[in-house]
């Protein structure tokens, strides 16, 4: 694999919009490596199995085809470095551009680049309730990428529970894996949805095969024996060394041997964050990335797209990826801007629409109906440092800010320096009117064995 | 308007400490803090108990070694001190004394170990001098590159997000006052004492006090310049590194006589890796150095003091680094702590410059003695007199 020590750009993220970026610039700038955690590009939407792997019709279907038409064409383009399989551990100004220093698993390379576009994706959000530490809970993202791309459904019987009507398509998914789905619970009524839409409706009528897709699933997961309850949020994983049973707030308790939460996404933020780029706060924690039209970030040579700007799926994240890549043609003095302008409005329609069905979907999964449950005291809410709710609400009531909490507590001290936990803090002191930035961003974006970095 | 015997600026250990000490003996207390308790070094320090001569003192010559070597008593105080702070405080402190080895890998290193032994001993530091063999006996996991340490079993390590917060939490048991979120402004003179103006938020508030305790650590210099007073105090940005959590590794203090490095094992199992490695402070608006700001981590720190640590310690090459952080401490001019009244300003004191969480407790205890005017000569070396000279033209006590 071609690894250069300097770069015209470096894409941290193989996934929509990083492949648009580079489709965009159609090999015209002469040094660009891709970066991702996976040995393949796909991003999560698109997780491709191992090459050892033979896999038949995978990912078919019309919501896949656009996407892996740009990932055929991504992955001809002969003026790329790929750079699977790596983890970015830092993004930091040196210069008039950035060292990105990049682990494989064995060592840590330290490379320079004039331009960065971050379009690292998002991951579920932490929703912590008794027993969500147990082996076999996971979330619906971790289901779809064992079934994607290693081919496998983590348990035999996954009971679903959330807000977020991926779940319908998770379901699916697992049953033509041959898995079982014993109950699928959305938190919120079926009326407050159909409000949601009805308040909505050119967004609906404009995305009428899309949300048909969704019926159709539903009804074909009906007919399978599946059981999908409205207004029915999960209050308790049962079991004793794993999961053994899910049980609703309605009594019911579904048997099962993993049970996978999906009440939404929040975007990866850590090296936006550590890069000091300017962020906003989502409205159940979560960062989003501040950009221009252009999808400029606000530091000079540094370009944001995809969820890293905000969870709005796919769509968005490729026309935002083309943004970029326009944006930085243009910047390199490659394209005219008129030329860029013309380039852009496809993209900026395609971005523009698919955000107005991000809305309805964000409406329609507002997952509030759960978050607003209080806990039970003794629930885990930091599970690297086994840091219970009723301790860091102590804590809340004491101290100003979630660097205090996190020293005087633990919360946010571990492995995942506050990925799964943060945004959970940041309600609780919410919900105590004060008014919280967020923990500190440290060094590194993932852990790293210290005999890398010293090699 | 408030009125207190003693107003203590600044909310981190040695400033808790003191408001505790001095609440105990009766005196009447406010402790204002600009952001949160703990928020500084205080907290964010990796908890050494280090005993033996500093590596930092070495380094510099032969007459800031002589000099050092007198921190010595002040150091046996301290070991007493840790030694009752559970009981006292509660056992959430996290206090481990199971011993401190300082090592060496050259002839060179090995040389200023005896060295640093001998004046240890004459200070009356129980300190030893033992072969290579004999340290990896003690503690297995250091590397056969180890020919020699230096040996002091008082030293261990404490947990230093707990420490400040249980000192705090007895000082208002004891009846101070703790103000957190309110910055002092300004300062003057008033017949029996000083009016500190606080902003809180918005609001603006005045405190008179007989006897102000500036204990700001890196921002000790800018308090002093609202009694127009030179405090050589210099921040200085500090490395620190923690890994995963690892099964019992390293039962002591692990430091290095002739490279930079401080390593143990914290309560949770974490390994802490620092020693003093710098990293790049920010400026602030007007281009001074702004320790409010967090520092730049600097990758060749980053790479040496992880480096030395594998080094002495192998196996710590198999544990996932999961976070480095940088942290403002100060150092003074002539490195010692700066703790005691300011000549020039009747009746302001100071306690900063370095070490503070091994001596903290200590200053404390005998800082709160000396603003209590009892008799008190144990922080002589300390004193601020060594710098009046940089006061001469300065101060308030003309006013």
């Amino acid at each position: 694999m071609n690894v250069r020590e300097d770069y015209d750009l470096i894409v941290v993220g193989g996934g929509p919009a990083g492949q648009a970026a580079c489709l965009a610039l159609q090999d015209r700038l002469a040094r660009v490596a891709v970066i991702d955690e996976q040995s393949r590009p796909g991003g999560q939407i698109l997780r491709q199995p191992p090459r050892a792997f033979t896999v038949s019709n995978w990912q078919a279907g019309g919501t896949y085809r656009k996407l892996k038409a740009q990932l055929r064409a991504f992955e001809t383009l002969s003026g790329v470095d790929w750079l699977g399989g790596r983890s970015v551990l830092d993004v930091r100004a040196e210069g008039d551009g950035w060292r990105v220093l990049v682990s494989d698993g064995a060592q840590v390379a330290s490379l320079r680049t004039r331009r960065v576009l971050i379009a690292a994706g998002c991951y579920d959000m932490t929703t912590p309730l008794p027993g969500w530490t147990l082996p076999g809970v996971m979330s619906a993202g971790a289901v779809q990428a064992f079934v994607k791309s290693q081919r496998l459904t983590p348990g035999r019987r996954i009971a679903l529970a959330g807000s977020h009507p991926l779940q319908l398509l998770v379901a699916e998914q697992i049953i033509e894996a041959g898995g079982e789905v014993p109950a699928l619970a959305f938190a919120q009524s079926l009326q407050s949805a159909l409000v949601q839409a009805a308040r909505r409706p050119m967004t609906v009528l404009a995305h009428a095969p899309q949300l048909l897709k969704v019926l159709l699933g539903g009804l074909r997961l009906t007919a399978s024996g599946c059981r999908i309850r409205f207004g029915d949020r999960p209050v308790e994983v049962v079991g004793e060394e794993q999961v053994q049973a899910l049980r609703l707030a309605s009594g019911a308790q579904i048997d099962c041997d993993a049970v996978a939460l999906c009440f939404g996404f929040l975007p990866q933020s850590d090296l936006v964050r550590g890069m000091g780029l300017n962020v906003l706060q989502g409205r159940f924690g979560g960062w989003t990335a501040v950009h221009d039209p252009w999808m400029r970030s606000s530091r000079p040579g540094v370009y944001v797209a995809g969820e890293t700007t905000g969870v709005k799926g796919a769509e968005a994240a490729g026309a935002e990826g083309a943004l970029a890549g326009l944006a930085i043609a243009l910047d390199e003095g490659l394209i005219t801007s008129v030329e860029a302008e013309r380039r852009a409005r496809g993209p900026r329609r395609r971005r523009g629409r698919a955000i107005r069905f991000a809305e309805l979907l964000d409406a329609i999964a507002d997952p509030s109906v759960f978050l607003s449950q209080a806990q039970p005291a003794d629930t885990i809410l930091c599970r690297c440092e086994d840091v219970t709710q009723g301790a860091v609400d102590a804590a809340v009531a004491t101290v100003e800010t979630p660097n205090a909490v996190k020293l005087s507590t633990r919360c946010g001290m571990g492995p995942c320096q506050g990925r799964n936990c943060e945004h959970l803090l940041l309600q609780r002191m919410n919900s105590v009117e004060k008014a919280p930035q967020g923990f500190r961003a440290r060094f590194p974006a993932r852990p790293v064995r210290i005999g890398d970095l010293t090699a | 308007m408030r009125s207190v015997d003693v107003l203590v600026i600044g909310g981190g250990l040695v400033g808790c400490a003191t408001a505790c000490r001095l609440a105990g003996a009766g005196a009447s207390v406010e402790l204002i803090e600009a952001s949160y308790l703990n928020a500084g070094a205080s907290g964010a320090n990796a908890g050494s108990l280090h005993f033996q001569i500093e590596r930092r003192f070495l380094e510099n010559g032969d007459a800031l070694a002589d000099q050092a070597a007198q921190i010595l008593s002040l150091n046996r105080l301290a070991i007493d001190e840790w030694r009752g702070l559970e009981a006292e405080l509660g056992d959430s402190l996290h206090v481990h004394m199971r011993g401190g080895l300082m090592v060496a890998q050259t002839p060179q290193e090995l040389a200023l170990l005896e060295a640093k032994v001998a004046r240890e001993t004459a200070g009356g530091l129980p300190s030893r001098l033992i072969d290579g063999e004999e340290a990896r006996a003690i503690a297995p996991v250091l590397s056969p590159s180890i020919v020699a340490a230096s040996y002091l079993e008082s030293e261990g390590h404490a947990d230093p997000k707990a420490l400040t917060l249980a000192f705090a939490a007895e000082a208002e048991r004891q009846g101070a006052r703790l103000s957190l979120g309110a910055r002092a402004v300004a300062a003057r003179r008033v017949h029996d004492g000083y009016e500190i103006t606080v902003e809180t938020g918005r609001t603006r508030s005045s405190i008179r006090a007989s006897k102000v305790l500036i204990a700001a650590g890196a921002w000790s210099g800018r308090m002093g310049e609202l009694f127009n007073l030179h405090l050589p105090i210099f921040p200085v940005a500090l490395l620190m590194n923690v890994t995963e959590r690892a099964p019992p590794l390293i039962d002591q203090l692990i430091q290095h006589v002739g490279r930079r490095l401080s390593m143990k094992q914290a309560y949770a199992g974490n390994i802490l890796i620092g020693g003093g490695w710098p990293s790049r402070m920010r400026l602030d608006a007007s281009g001074r150095f702004d320790p409010g700001q967090q520092a730049d981590l600097i990758e060749t720190s980053l790479r040496g003091n992880l480096a030395v640590a594998v080094d002495v310690a192998p196996q710590v090459a198999q544990l996932n680094l999961i976070r480095s952080w940088t942290a403002v401490t100060a150092v003074t001019a002539d490195q010692l702590p700066l703790v005691g009244e300011v000549p020039q300003a009747p009746g302001v004191y100071v306690a900063a410059g370095g070490s503070a969480f091994t001596l903290g407790p200590t200053f404390a205890r005998l800082l709160a003695r000396q603003i209590l005017d009892e008799p008190e000569d144990r922080l002589r070396l300390f004193s601020p007199a060594r710098f009046s000279h940089l006061n001469s033209f300065m101060g308030m006590a003309g006013a």
